[in-house]
């Protein structure tokens, strides 16, 4: 006797959704962080630096993230390294998303105006300043639409653990769904999940973005 | 600065130029668009390196060290053509930024040099707003202060005037000329005649990327030596202390 989809069945789902959560905001701080350094040593001036990250990037654009999961997860074991199905896939997720982040801050940086790097120089402000007083402040308001674009990619993207094993929303749908053979319930109500979550994101990045395009007009 | 020569890759924007400046001395550099004016005073404040010849600023020679370069900034305030004020700090935020981060002055210290200089420019009661609420005027002497507020020995001028309105130009040469009364070493970029006639102690003719003429208001209007020169008083408005008198 198969069970049907119940209260038991939803729980397992929720938990699934704890673990796409978890994994969206690890993967988005550590992305964060390793994304504003690419795009510091992207846009440092150091032309050596410069075409290292670029090639950072390249690497990491250009091949599949699926691919990447493979070699932190199952590349690393045959190193020795034995890692934890939730820790490689966060180590995976942050190194793609930080160069993800890191190109779409760099446009960002280099959208600020040359005249607001001149006058911070030319009243004797150190880079260290530069960057933080005037650059990025103005930088991240210009990129927020392409991240949060991106924060909504990455809540979807992170349905790709499953393939190392690791259970969340996606993967919880289709073990459910094995289980009841309901599948079009059950991969409805996981869609609702995902959506609920991307769906204010998307919508609020879109005002903002509106906003940014009416403030630009002044 | 003694025989300062500039390239852009193989154009060359400055030629052999030799320029002394005195203390307190209003020097007006003037001539056709691509002749090396910007350039000239870019390479003061070091926002443009140079390829030969030597800059001094009040004594400090400037290389490519980053201890020279500190010093000279320190000394040496400049006023863009584009205001290039932050648009996200307030009128005041902008003037304490650079002492606070710079010369690290306090914070209540800073706001009080801030708020003086603003009043000297007669903005004060517009520091809590955003650049983007002001006039263009407005928003280049909120620049003119946020440079003072550093206390250079020097004022540069790219241009001040030239994004600005016609009705708006005079309340910044005002400014400017405030401030040359005050006996501010300045280094000025205009194609304002009439402000060069009325404040400058010399006037600096270039094209090409060369000094080609310079001498005192008066021999520079009425009795240009260089036909280069004649021909751009000639195709710019005849100087007139119209406007420009407070």
């Amino acid at each position: 006797m198969t069970p049907h989809f119940g209260l038991p069945e939803f729980g397992f789902l929720l938990r699934g959704l704890q673990w796409t959560v978890l994994l969206t905001l690890v993967a988005f701080a550590g992305g964060c962080t390793a994304g504003l350094a690419v795009a510091l040593l992207r846009t440092c001036g150091h032309k050596g630096v410069e075409w290292i990250t670029r090639i950072y990037i390249g690497i990491f654009q250009g091949t599949p993230l699926l691919l990447q999961l493979f070699v932190v997860y199952y590349g690393l074991a045959l190193t020795g390294l034995k890692l934890d199905a939730f820790v490689a896939v966060a180590i995976g997720f942050t190194v793609n998303a930080s160069a993800f982040l890191g190109e779409i801050w760099r446009g960002a940086i280099q959208a600020v105006p040359r005249g607001q790097t001149e006058a911070a120089m030319a009243l004797g402000l150190h880079y260290s300043s530069r960057m933080r007083d005037i650059v990025l402040p103005q930088a991240i308001r210009i990129s927020l639409p392409a991240t949060i674009g991106y924060l909504v990619q990455l809540i979807k993207g992170t349905s790709l653990a499953a393939i190392v094993g690791f259970i969340e929303l996606a993967r919880a749908g289709q073990i459910v769904s094995n289980q009841t053979f309901q599948p079009l319930l059950v991969f409805g109500v996981v869609g609702a999940m995902y959506f609920i979550l991307c769906w204010p994101l998307s919508w609020w990045g879109s005002r903002m973005e509106a906003r940014l395009a009416l403030a630009s007009q002044r | 600065m003694k025989g300062v020569q500039k390239w852009y890759g193989g154009y060359q924007a400055l030629r052999d130029v030799d320029l002394t400046v005195r203390k307190g001395e209003k020097i007006v550099l003037c001539g056709p668009s691509g002749s090396g004016k910007s350039t000239l005073i870019r390479c003061i404040n070091r926002l443009e390196a140079i390829q030969q010849g030597n800059i001094v600023v009040n004594g400090h020679r400037l290389d490519d060290s980053i201890k020279a370069i500190d010093v000279v900034r320190q000394d040496v305030g400049m006023v863009f053509q584009s205001f290039n004020l932050f648009p996200h700090m307030t009128v005041l935020q902008n003037c304490m930024l650079a002492p606070i981060r710079a010369r690290r002055i306090g914070k209540s210290a800073a706001e009080a040099t801030a708020r003086k200089f603003l009043e000297r420019v007669r903005i004060g009661d517009q520091a809590e707003k955003y650049p983007a609420q002001l006039s263009g005027g407005q928003q280049q002497r909120v620049a003119i202060a946020r440079a003072l507020c550093m206390q250079p020995k020097v004022m540069l001028f790219d241009e001040p005037t030239s994004a600005l309105d016609p009705e708006m130009v005079k309340e910044v040469l005002d400014t400017m000329i405030g401030l040359a009364n005050d006996g501010m070493t300045m280094i000025c970029v205009t194609h304002e005649m009439g402000f060069a006639r009325q404040v400058a102690d010399r006037v600096i003719f270039m094209a090409e990327g060369q000094i080609i003429e310079e001498g005192s208001p008066d021999a520079f209007f009425r009795n240009p030596q260089h036909a280069r020169t004649r021909q751009f008083l000639g195709e710019n408005p005849r100087p007139s202390l119209n406007g420009v008198l407070p």
